[in-house]
């Protein structure tokens, strides 16, 4: 997971990790080697949280950098603020690892500019479904702080969280641990050139060894690995054949919740939208006159599937789409699952900073062998390819 | 006009009409809420084969999407459709129509009167049937059922508007017995010659309804009451819509808004650094994606006249924010500025396409 | 010591009558306050509820729309047109409860330098009284 010549600085934490993550940017603003950072605060209805773009130190009293819930996914947030371009303020953005991997998805599409934009992620233990949360945040405050402790999702959090295996230090510039550290601090890991920079220039020496931490995390990833593996499975089972495909999608009612909450869908006016992808009235009547009827709005199957083709690549699983669906389709899990075998075909793990460039942005003469097999036997498994 | 008494459930003598025309070749296509054959949910379905009408349920109290939204983009196929249509839906679909988004030209309206309908959670949850039998019992005696949509327990205009043919369901019988099919119009006449019924002379009489108009009127202004309960304008606009995540799923299913591509998501509205620089030299602080609040103030101001109250915008928010009784109940205000009423009168056009000379003296 | 509160007023003012008003006010010397920040549009018409709103959230104290008296507008209609708009943003203003005296709608011809100034004047002094809008501040908009 990390380089063994790796080290973490250490942080005391006064009563939460996120103390110590606040004690950090109050630092980077005050030594001005920062001049904004990006936190969840809470609303003002106390129900969910927004991210908001702060330099106000007083303000950051009231942030919450280790939110519940994911309101609003970070890459959204860091793209509204750099599409067009990086800017000249440094700022510095805490967000779950999925959302990080979001960001750097939407750097390769040309969509976020995080030339000035520090990265930095925490250990997360998942975060709890927002239908949830906003019909009971006390409630939902106390399994998030009972998450942070024992390091794993409960009934409450998402189920991608259940079964995420990159949940800790990924590719950001700074990374946060203290799942199963014991005392009350924080390791500051720097995960860039860049953090390691930044560090220095906070008089942070990364000293501390990361074993014990890294042990930690390794046999939590084990538990959630297995989850994973039995909920593929079972998505796989319940995807087999068409008509399984229709069950899981029967209740869609096409309103494209999962697509606008969706980090890597980042079109203004998705194809499926447009008015290319409209059928003329006349058409959709021939259609429906040749199986005796069709349910309506149409194409939703067709919405979902050219989804997974468009962006599944992409897919970092962090869940919005399933937050966001009226009528309770398990969105993520399926793109969850579906994400997992398209990527494995190119050998892509999306959220990746190593400059591997997005896989239908390149090609290679000889590759995808079998390719050809996979269409005729659609049980083979999916090949690799060294 | 005449009318046709239904001596079984009103949905089923809809079903059976709609196969009469499907069966005689007067129409191409039914429009119709139907069960979905994967489980025990409904959809809204476009049938051509009389064979298929047998999963159709055309009166069910749960809307998935709004009809009239989907009927916009099959009206114009020429070919001839029966659409059976909640009372908002068919003023949706008016409203589209003002908007050259559909037309009536080959289209047979079937409207009933309507007792509101089950929010999604519980069409979700496949409560539906469960619930129905009591639904039905309460709406019958011109009462309104809990559970259903808040707009729609406060909704005045459960009668349809412009229906050609009207099927009473609430406030004078119950599923089985005593409900009757008024045809309203010439098309309908037309359309329903050689359908085998009992016909009749009837006139709908909204006097039945009086009782459930009344409670709808009085929950409607506790609807409205509540709004206003607490706090100062802003301070209760950001209680209300500060936990919006941004999704627009609101402005996707509300059947008035028909851009493709809404204002508030082209780029009009991606800033440049130095916007965000001002704001938190400003303020200390801002936002993030930005305009999460204006974006409702603007969709209130350019389609809040239209709203019909349908309430989709709520059932499907993420967050459970009560949009549509924040539409409705401002919807009400900026419509009454032009006495216009949403799906009244496909005639009358849409206020800010018209003016007149002497209005609104106040201002200016 | 508590810095006086200048109010700031956004002004969408017609080319064709208002600006042009403005520029009279200026030329014949008479005194307007700085808090009218005027743009200039090309009509009252051009003035889509969303700008009014935006100048609102952004932390205007003030959003002020100056055209052509009714029946002068240069292009016919067009102020017909922008009083039924300003007429629903005023309405979607009153029933969310916000202030709607943030607000305001005149009709100022370009020989008008006088009346100009008048409502400058007026209205501004109407906006001191209202103080700071207070969507300046709010970090959640």
């Amino acid at each position: 997971m990390t380089d063994a010549s790796l080290q973490g600085a250490v942080l005391p934490a006064a009563k939460e990790p996120g103390d110590a993550v606040l004690d950090f940017l109050r630092l980077a603003i005050t030594k001005e080697v920062a001049d904004a950072v990006i936190l969840p605060m809470k609303v003002p209805s106390g129900d969910s949280y927004a991210w908001i773009l702060m330099n106000d130190l007083s303000l950051l009293d009231d942030a919450v950098p280790i939110a519940a819930t994911m309101a609003v996914q970070g890459a959204k947030a860091l793209r509204s603020l750099t599409r067009r371009g990086p800017g000249n303020l440094t700022v510095i953005a805490v967000m779950r690892p999925c959302e990080i991997r979001a960001a750097i998805e939407l750097t390769k599409l040309g969509q976020v500019h995080p030339d000035n934009l520090i990265l930095a992620t925490y250990d997360c233990p998942g975060a709890v479904q927002l239908q949830k949360y906003v019909d009971d945040p006390t409630g939902c405050e106390e399994h998030f702080a009972g998450m942070q402790q024992s390091g794993k999702p409960d009934d409450s959090a998402k189920p991608v969280c259940q079964i995420c295996e990159d949940f800790s230090l990924f590719d950001s510039d700074i990374h946060f641990g203290y799942l199963g550290l014991s005392e009350k601090e924080v390791l500051v890991i720097p995960g860039s050139s860049r953090g390691s920079e930044l560090l220095e220039k906070l008089g942070l020496t990364p000293a501390r060894d990361l074993e014990g931490w890294e042990k930690g995390i390794d046999q939590l990833k084990a538990d959630r690995v297995k989850a994973r593996e039995s909920a593929f499975e079972e998505t796989e089972g319940q995807l087999r054949g068409f008509d399984g495909l229709l069950s899981v999608f029967a209740n869609c009612i096409g309103c494209h919740n999962c697509q606008s909450a969706c980090p890597i869908c980042y079109c203004r006016l998705c194809y499926f939208d447009s008015e290319t992808a409209e059928q003329n009235p006349d058409a959709l009547i021939t259609t429906a006159s040749k199986r005796g009827g069709i349910s309506l709005p149409e194409d939703r199957i067709m919405f979902h599937t050219g989804r997974m083709a468009h962006m599944s690549l992409s897919c970092v699983s962090c869940g919005q789409c399933s937050d966001a669906c009226p009528v309770s389709i398990p969105v993520a899990g399926v793109f969850s699952f579906v994400a997992d075998r398209t990527q494995r075909t190119f050998e892509y793990v999306a959220g990746r900073n190593d400059g591997d460039p997005l896989p239908l942005r390149q090609f290679r003469k000889s590759e995808l062998p079998g390719v050809h097999e996979l269409v005729k036997d659609a049980d083979a498994e999916v090949p690799s390819h060294e | 006009m005449s009318s046709i008494t239904i001596d079984t459930s009103a949905s089923r003598k809809v079903r059976e009409l709609l196969q009469f025309l499907l069966e005689s070749g007067k129409i191409d296509a039914a429009l119709t809420m139907r069960k979905i054959p994967e489980n025990n949910s409904y959809d809204l379905g476009l049938i051509t084969d009389a064979a298929n009408l047998d999963e159709a349920v055309p009166i069910i109290p749960v809307m998935t999407v709004n009809a009239g939204q989907v009927l916009s983009s099959i009206s114009t196929s020429g070919k001839k459709i029966a659409a059976v249509l909640k009372p908002c839906e068919l003023r949706a679909f008016v409203e589209l129509v003002k908007r050259e988004q559909g037309s009536f030209e080959n289209l047979l309206t079937i409207s009933h009167t309507c007792g509101g309908v089950f929010s999604l959670d519980l069409v979700v949850a496949e409560k539906i049937e469960e619930l129905l039998p009591k639904y039905e019992k309460i709406i019958s005696k011109g009462e309104v059922p809990i559970n259903t949509r808040d707009t729609c327990r406060a909704c005045e205009h459960f009668i349809p508007m412009n229906a050609d043919i009207t099927v009473s369901v609430a406030g004078e019988c119950e599923s089985g017995k005593g409900c009757v099919m008024y045809l309203n119009t010439d098309k309908a006449e037309e359309f329903t010659e050689g359908f085998e019924s009992e016909r009749g002379e009837l006139k709908f009489d909204p006097s039945a309804l009086q009782k459930m108009l009344d409670t709808r009127l009085a929950e409607k202004e506790k609807l409205f009451a509540s709004m206003t309960a607490s706090g100062p304008g802003l301070d209760r606009l950001l209680d209300t819509f500060g936990k919006c995540v941004g999704c627009h799923g609101c402005n996707s299913v509300c059947p008035i808004c028909y851009c493709l591509l809404c204002d508030f998501e082209s780029a009009n509205f991606d800033y440049n650094l130095p916007y965000f620089e001002e704001h938190l030299s400003r303020r200390g602080a801002l936002r993030l994606p930005p305009d999460t609040i204006f974006f409702h103030l603007g969709r209130l101001t350019h389609m809040s006249f239209s709203c019909v109250g349908c309430g989709m915008c709520s059932d499907v928010c993420p967050v459970g924010i009560p949009v549509a009784a924040v539409f409705k109940k401002t919807g009400e205000k900026t419509a009454a500025l032009f006495d216009y009423v949403p799906g009244r009168d496909v005639e009358e056009s849409i206020p800010v396409m018209v003016y007149k000379e002497e209005e609104l003296s106040d201002l200016g | 010591m508590k810095k006086e509160f200048t109010p700031r007023i956004t002004s969408f003012l017609c080319k064709w009558c208002t600006y042009t008003g403005a520029d009279l006010a200026g030329t014949a010397r008479l005194q307007y306050p700085v808090s009218i920040i005027p743009i200039q549009v090309m009509c009252s018409s051009r003035v889509d509820p969303v700008f009014l709103i935006k100048a609102f959230l952004s932390g205007s104290d003030g959003v002020l729309i100056g055209g052509c008296h009714p029946g002068d507008c240069h292009y016919e209609t067009g102020n017909y047109h922008a009083r039924r708009r300003f007429a629903i943003v005023k309405s979607v203003f009153e029933s969310l409860g916000l202030e709607s005296d943030r607000l305001k709608l005149s009709w100022i011809s370009a020989s008008e330098g006088p009346k100009f100034a008048r409502v400058a004047n007026e209205y501004t002094e109407e906006i001191m009284k209202l103080g700071e809008n207070p969507t300046r501040k709010s970090i959640f908009l």
